[in-house]
């Protein structure tokens, strides 16, 4: 009989099944990694997912339709449709027969290697003002300003184009790994090592996974002015003093521009948010990209990039830039414009994988179901529709469930974490915790951290301020009672926060607080969905069983 | 009919009656129109082998080189030898193939009666050679215009003898041996090769532009010198004002005798593109059997709660169509392949309500309860034997109708035999071959070139860019792929199995099937084709015996038998079933295939994996309960090899909805799980359970209260209140099941003295309510007829009305009845043939009265053409064009009124 008892199945809707627990799971995984995105990752069997972009990528990296083919066919246990290996074949078909290059004569050129490629991109109404005259048959100039633009276009017309133009190598500037009492992890290097081979692109690792080593590691590579681009000050603070330990950069090397210091030093380190203001109709701030002949552009939480930054990423092209990001999910939709403006996907390597190496701390999730008391179900009911999340996220209840997990875990380092001020101010209040929100000065926030780290502080009360970059090693509790709605990404971060290896090897715990039969349990349900995929199982408890136990247990200690 | 014993036939019917009992029986069976009725006589019977719809029929049955080798009989002198239809085929050079293939065409050609005669006399009969032979109104497909005999017939006789002396000829006494000696120059290939040569710069130029045909040209009225060498000489001859063509006898010259530019005497050989492991190919068929299996499951489950609407006109609405597309998430056409083969096996139908929806037939249910390669094939014989083609789904009909999926215009009478033939193509190739579909497609069309939309060559009709066989073909074969017959474009071993094996169908079963004849000759020439391709073509049997001219009736004899005796040893795939097989022989060869499928198609599982993300994966087909089961307790959210359900707070709802408890689901769970259930799903299903039923609705008409319960309590022990039927729902409120006027009526005849409430609980007081329409503004006024016209408007009407009359009474030359100015001619039928046929001859035109399919009248001027079948056609001088008008349809004739 013909049937081959492979690990893979292949799907109509072209996800791929992997099973685990297959004594060929390991083989398999590796060879379909390179074209497939995992997409859910739960205990038995793993989806993973071949789009275009991801046979886009695998062609990026050097593999050919055979190898995909193959992967597919060799792993399989049943008959792959003809249909589907035939269309993955010309999918990554598409990919490469236009090339941007570097011609001795006429600069940035498009060629091609199949001349009705080029006939047809070259009628598109959007490809016609990015190019200027016809060299030969398979060749046209490029306008050396619109290499982003088209490439963008390009994609969305089907027909991703290759850069091949290479990069200018910036100002050199001497910066070298202090690797003194720690060493790169192997998936680190391996990462850089993509990253630099490929020569831009995105760097995908999960929380806590050390992502600003990978950068420190790649400008080490560089040796040249870098551009680091952060998502707030507090991360850009954090960048800083990784890089001052871990780098021969000195603290006058690393300068900061922001809202509150404008400084332009070899390294420097922006905020999205001073990119983005806007002035008078203009982006006063973008002097900053030519204010040094940058050789390479860090992209910190590549997902966040808000979408003035791509526009201005177009222009940047001649550069190698790196994406680091936890996900390459965008809940915007524009992964696409990350492929074809920061580059290819170039190092990726699944939060479990890495949890198994022990790098990052096994977590404990639980969501915990609040019942709203009657009058609170009776004010949810005639809530405005705009005021029923905010309702059913803060009610009272709540409180008294963080306070309980609160003493619960008393002792150790716990983050509670909201969305709303008031609440959060609340709780702060009796819980006797400070509050970090949005007002707070950073200096203030830097101290706070600073006392959290150092263990003065137990528990720490945090606005989504704090959803970012912010650096806490020893938190091993996290409580989260309201978010920005369903975020999946915000729930990665958050979870993120106590996924860093702990001391003592200690389980992390991430608490979920919901309100039963609200909307808020619909958004957590889709919160959660990215990291149930991921592999991390939420327990669902009600909130009484923590209240009676944490009553019991502080009637025996009491 | 050999000669020794018989004088040589001078009629068809002379030549049918020299021929044995089995060469008349072959050509009944290859066309079968001749026996229904059944002729009196062997007159009769060639009277009827010479209609022309008949030979029509049998010439569109004619492979390639048979219509070929009809077509340079055409062209050849009436009665032709061999020798100069050989020289026709294989022109001056000579073709070894062609010359074997040839007395296997000519067999054919006589076994279906359009060429009797012996070799040295060989006549095509008078319709085939009308029908193919060249005419300015069709152009041959030889691209040879007329003889010169032909083309000279209106042609001054002066000017005749200018010809022929300019050609270096001696002047003759008459035009007839002037013509004889032009065409004995022309077809002297020395001496024309002479005059040839010395024709002036540019003129054999001219002349090698029209040899392959079209051959006629524009020429000024003041030619050009090197034109006026070629008109001179006769070497181009004109036919009307402006246009010249090129002689017959001049382009066979050119052409070096060839009446083709490319015999095709072999058919083209199918040949593997791809060569798979058979293994392969067999488990990817399996594999889309499957699917096909699970794809018209879940259509027919899809519509099992009220399917789509029928269509006024029959069939499915390009909405339901894109709806169950979506559904099923296939394109449209494949959409409309899976419902028309649900369709066809008898899965589906309409259920012939007043509001007519298409649901699963009783048989679904039982269908559904056989073996998985049961049901498959069952699918496939439905699909084998179906005349109804859903590739035409989409696209439109002689009346530009769309038609629709299920409706009506979609039988194709030749499809199953396409279907059959183009797996027969396939399997005799090796197992594991996939041929180009181009390829099959060439062969196909070789075999038929005729067949198809555009069969009849007739004028003023555009063909269609691929006719109804190819497409038909082209179809087979993504349908095959689609059904699982093939895998990767090979047919597999059970798709083989389909087409009935070699032993069971033997010699005995072609006997009583329709189309045996020249299906049989196809087969015969695969199997020459596929065993010794090139060389010796058609064997030596095929080769050899025709060469002694005098010994005609063995070729007929050989011919017929050929596929009972010596192929069957030899390739015993390609003969095996030329023709579709009989109901019983499909049905025992659907069960071999079934039972070759069973073996390959995945085992039903009786588990799944349950993972805390709330999914279930099926890692296979899981059995059919458990199946059942699972699409109501999750939703499918993936399908292929496995199938990924997802757990939702909704369908766990389902579940309990469909009367299930959460003690159920979770011992249904725990029972079919490898693993343990994870936490999340179990409390979602507790947590569903525990919401659910919570509230309760109902319907009720109209109820009762009363803040005394006493009195309810009264009311419903009162026997007469049962027929109000009343409910408790609470202490002090009841339920009615009949309206509040029925209630109050009720209860007031009980002796109670019930008030009205409204619905924001008033006590309502009754009070007459006048009715009123919503706001109404007063009709406008409606004047009776236009208003009346103006003086312009007048002035400028009647100017109208004289002019049109004027043209109306122009002088016409009466015929029969004088029609009244203006009026249709009216004519009775009798007399409007005669007229007609009468203008034929002469040439003249006519002015006819005509109602078209719509009934609608008007008037053309024709110029008829020809007269045959009830039909005449004609030059239309109205729409500059040639047309064919039913006789019928014409009110009347009349002569145009000289000028």
């Amino acid at each position: 009989m013909p049937r081959v008892n492979g690990p893979l199945i292949v799907q109509s809707d072209k996800t791929l099944l992997l099973e685990v627990d297959h004594e060929r799971a390991d083989d398999c995984r590796r060879a379909i990694a390179p074209f497939a995105e995992l997409e859910r990752a739960p205990e038995h069997i793993h989806t993973y997912r071949v789009t275009p972009l991801g046979l886009w990528n695998a062609r990026a990296a050097g593999h050919d339709a055979e190898q995909v083919v193959d992967a597919l066919v060799e792993h399989s246990r049943y008959p792959v449709p003809h249909a589907l290996l035939v269309d993955i074949a010309e999918t990554m078909d598409r990919y490469g027969r236009l090339t941007l290059s570097k011609h001795p004569a006429h600069g940035l050129v498009l060629t091609t290697t199949d001349r009705p490629v080029l006939e047809e991109v070259l009628k598109s109404k959007r490809i016609t003002p990015l190019v200027g005259a016809r060299i030969d048959p398979d060749t046209v100039v490029v306008h050396p300003s619109e290499r982003g633009q088209i490439k963008q276009t390009l994609l969305k017309l089907g027909w991703p184009a290759e850069d091949l133009a290479g990069y200018v190598d910036g100002e050199a500037h001497s910066i070298d790994l202090h690797e003194d009492g720690w060493t790169l992890r192997p998936y680190q290097k391996q990462a850089v090592e993509n990253f630099w081979h490929g020569g831009s692109g995105v760097v995908v690792l999960p929380c806590g996974a050390g992502k600003t080593l990978v950068g420190a590691a790649s400008m080490a590579e560089a040796k040249s002015t870098t551009l680091i681009l952060v998502t707030n000050t507090v991360s850009a603070r954090q960048w800083k003093h990784e890089l001052v330990k871990r780098t021969s950069l000195t603290e006058d090397e690393i300068g900061e521009y922001s809202g509150t210091r404008k400084e332009i030093r070899p390294v420097t380190i922006a905020t999205y948010q001073v990119l983005t203001t806007k002035r008078k109709g203009v982006y006063p701030h973008l002097e900053l990209f030519d204010s040094r002949d940058w050789g390479l552009i860090v992209y910190d939480e590549v997902h966040l990039l808000p979408a003035p930054v791509f526009k201005f990423t177009a222009d940047l092209q001649a550069r190698r830039r790196l994406g680091l990001t936890a996900t390459l999910v965008r809940e915007d939709g524009r992964e696409s414009d990350v492929f074809s403006l920061i580059g290819p996907k170039r190092f990726d390597a699944p939060w479990k994988e890495i949890e198994a190496q022990g790098y990052i701390a096994p977590a404990d999730c639980v969501e915990v179901r609040v019942n709203l008391t009657e009058s609170e179900r009776l004010a949810y009911a005639t809530a405005e529709t705009e005021e029923k999340y905010r309702f059913c996220a803060t009610t009272d209840t709540k409180r008294k469930v963080t306070e309980a997990i609160v003493r619960r875990f008393a002792g150790q380092q716990i983050l509670v974490i909201g969305q709303y001020i008031d609440q959060l101010d609340e709780l702060g209040e009796h819980l006797n915790a400070p509050v970090i929100k949005g007002e707070t000065s950073n200096a203030q926030r830097e101290k706070l951290f600073d006392a959290f780290r150092e263990g003065e502080i137990n528990v720490l009360v945090v606005s989504k301020v704090a959803n970012f970059s912010i650096d806490l090693p020893e938190a091993t509790v996290a409580v989260q009672v309201s978010g920005t709605f369903g975020s999946r990404q915000e729930e990665a971060q958050r979870l993120g926060r106590v996924l860093r290896p702990k001391a003592d090897g200690h389980q992390a715990h991430f608490y979920s607080v919901v309100a039963r039969d609200t909307i808020d349990q619909d958004f957590a349900a889709h919160r959660q969905r990215f990291l149930a995929e991921q592999g991390y199982a939420y327990r669902i408890m009600d909130a009484d069983e923590i209240l009676t136990e944490s009553e019991g247990r502080s009637e025996t200690e009491g | 009919m050999s000669q020794e014993a018989n004088p040589a036939p001078r009629s068809l019917a002379e030549a049918l009656r020299a021929r044995d009992d089995a060469s008349l029986a072959a050509l009944l069976r290859s066309r079968p129109d001749l026996i229904t009725p059944v002729p009196t006589d062997l007159t009769q019977l060639a009277t009827r082998a010479g209609t022309r719809a008949s030979v029509l029929r049998a010439l569109e049955r004619l492979d390639r080189f048979a219509l070929q080798t009809a077509e340079a009989l055409a062209v050849a002198p009436d009665p032709a030898s061999g020798t100069a239809l050989l020289g026709l085929m294989a022109g001056d050079a000579g073709d070894e193939t062609v010359a074997a293939a040839l007395p296997r065409a000519l067999a054919t050609l006589r076994e279906q009666a359009l060429v009797w005669g012996d070799d040295e006399r060989l006549r095509l009969v008078r319709t085939a050679r009308e029908l193919l032979a060249p005419s300015p109104q069709h152009p041959s497909p030889t691209g040879l215009g007329p003889a010169v005999h032909e083309a000279t017939s209106g042609m001054s006789p002066g000017r005749i003898q200018e010809i022929v002396t300019t050609a270096g000829l001696a002047s003759t006494h008459d035009s007839v041996s002037a013509v004889t000696a032009l065409t004995a120059l022309f077809t002297h290939r020395r001496k024309m090769a002479e005059l040839l040569s010395g024709a002036p710069e540019g003129a054999l130029e001219v002349l090698s532009r029209l040899v392959w045909g079209p051959p006629y040209g524009q020429v000024t009225p003041e030619p050009a010198a090197h034109l006026r060498w070629l008109l001179d000489r006769g070497l181009l001859l004109p036919t009307a004002p402006g246009t010249v063509v090129l002689p017959r006898e001049v382009a066979l010259h050119l052409r070096a005798g060839r009446a083709h530019r490319e015999p095709e005497p072999l058919p083209p050989a199918v040949e593997p593109a791809a060569n798979h492991r058979p293994q392969g190919v067999d488990a990817t068929a399996a594999g889309q059997a499957y699917t096909a299996l699970a794809t018209v499951e879940e259509l027919l489950k899809d519509w099992d709660e009220g399917g789509p609407a029928v269509l006024r006109a029959g069939g499915l609405s390009v909405r339901d169509l894109k709806r169950t597309a979506v559904a099923l998430d296939v394109p449209e056409p494949v959409a409309a392949f899976w419902v028309e083969l649900a369709y066809a096996a008898g899965l589906l139908a309409s259920d012939g309500e007043a509001d007519e929806r298409y649901a699963a037939t009783p048989f679904y249910d039982e269908w559904l309860e056989r073996p998985p390669a049961e049901r498959w094939a069952l699918l496939a014989g439905a699909w084998l034997a179906a005349t109804r083609a859903p590739g035409l789904v989409g696209g439109r009909d002689a009346k530009d109708r769309t038609l629709s999926a299920l409706g009506p215009g979609l039988d194709r009478s030749a499809a199953p035999e396409v279907r059959h033939r183009v797996l027969t193509l396939l399997s005799g190739l090796p197992a594991g071959a996939a041929p180009a579909p181009e390829a099959v497609l060439t062969r196909l069309h070789w075999e038929r070139p005729l067949r198809g939309a555009a069969g009849t060559p007739r004028p003023g009709k555009d063909t269609p860019a691929e006719d109804l066989r190819t497409r038909l073909a082209r179809w087979t074969l993504t349908e095959a792929e689609l059904l699982g017959v093939t895998g990767r474009g090979a047919l597999s071993t059970h798709g083989r199995a389909l087409l009935g094996t070699p032993g069971a169908v033997g010699p005995g079963g072609p006997g009583e099937r329709a189309e045996r004849g020249d299906l049989t000759a196809a087969a015969a020439l695969t199997d020459s084709a596929g065993v010794a391709s090139g060389g010796s073509a058609g064997g030596p049997a095929g080769a050899g015996e025709p060469g002694g001219p005098g010994d005609k009736l063995p070729v007929h004899h050989h011919h017929a038998s050929a596929p009972a005796t010596a192929p069957s040893t030899t390739v015993p795939a390609a003969t095996a079933s030329p023709a579709p097989l009989t109901p019983a022989e499909q049905a025992v060869a659907t069960a071999t295939a079934a039972r070759l499928l069973a073996p390959l198609l995945p085992e039903p599982l009786d588990h799944v994996l349950l993972q805390a993300d709330l999914t279930a994966v099926a890692p296979g087909p899981l059995e059919r309960p458990l199946a059942e089961m699972l699409g109501v307790l999750a939703d499918v959210e993936s399908k292929g090899g496995a199938t990924v359900y997802r757990f939702t707070p909704g369908s766990v709802r389902r579940a309990l909805d469909a009367g299930r408890t959460a003690a159920d689901l979770h011992d249904f769970l725990a029972r079919h799980s490898r693993t343990p259930i994870p936490q999340p799903l179990a409390y979602l299903i507790d947590d569903v359970a525990r919401k659910h039923g919570h509230l309760r609705i109902g319907a009720a008409s109209a109820y009762v209260r009363c803040d005394d319960d006493a009195l309810l309590n009264e009311i419903l022990a009162d026997k007469r209140a049962t027929a109000l039927r009343l409910r408790r729902l609470a202490p002090t409120v009841l339920a009615a099941q009949s309206d509040p006027a029925a209630l109050l009526e009720g209860l007031r005849a009980m002796g109670f003295a019930p008030a009205a409430e409204s619905a924001e609980g008033d006590v309502l007081i009754t009070r007459v309510h006048a009715h009123r329409t919503p706001p109404r503004t007063a009709p406008e006024p409606v004047p009776d007829g236009p208003p009346p016209p103006d003086g312009t408007l007048l002035s400028a009407a009647i100017r109208a009305i004289r002019a049109g009359d004027l043209a109306a009474t122009a002088p016409r030359k009466p015929a029969g009845t004088d029609p009244a100015a203006g009026e249709l001619p009216r004519t009775s039928s009798a007399e409007t043939l005669a007229t007609v046929q009468a203008a034929v001859l002469t040439g003249e035109s006519l002015w006819i009265g005509y109602v078209n399919a719509e009934g609608a009248a008007s008037q053309r001027v024709i110029a008829p053409i020809r007269v045959e079948g009830g039909f005449v056609t004609a030059y239309d001088h109205t729409a500059d064009e040639v047309r064919t008008y039913p006789l019928h349809r014409i009110t009347g004739v009349a002569e145009l009124a000289e000028e």
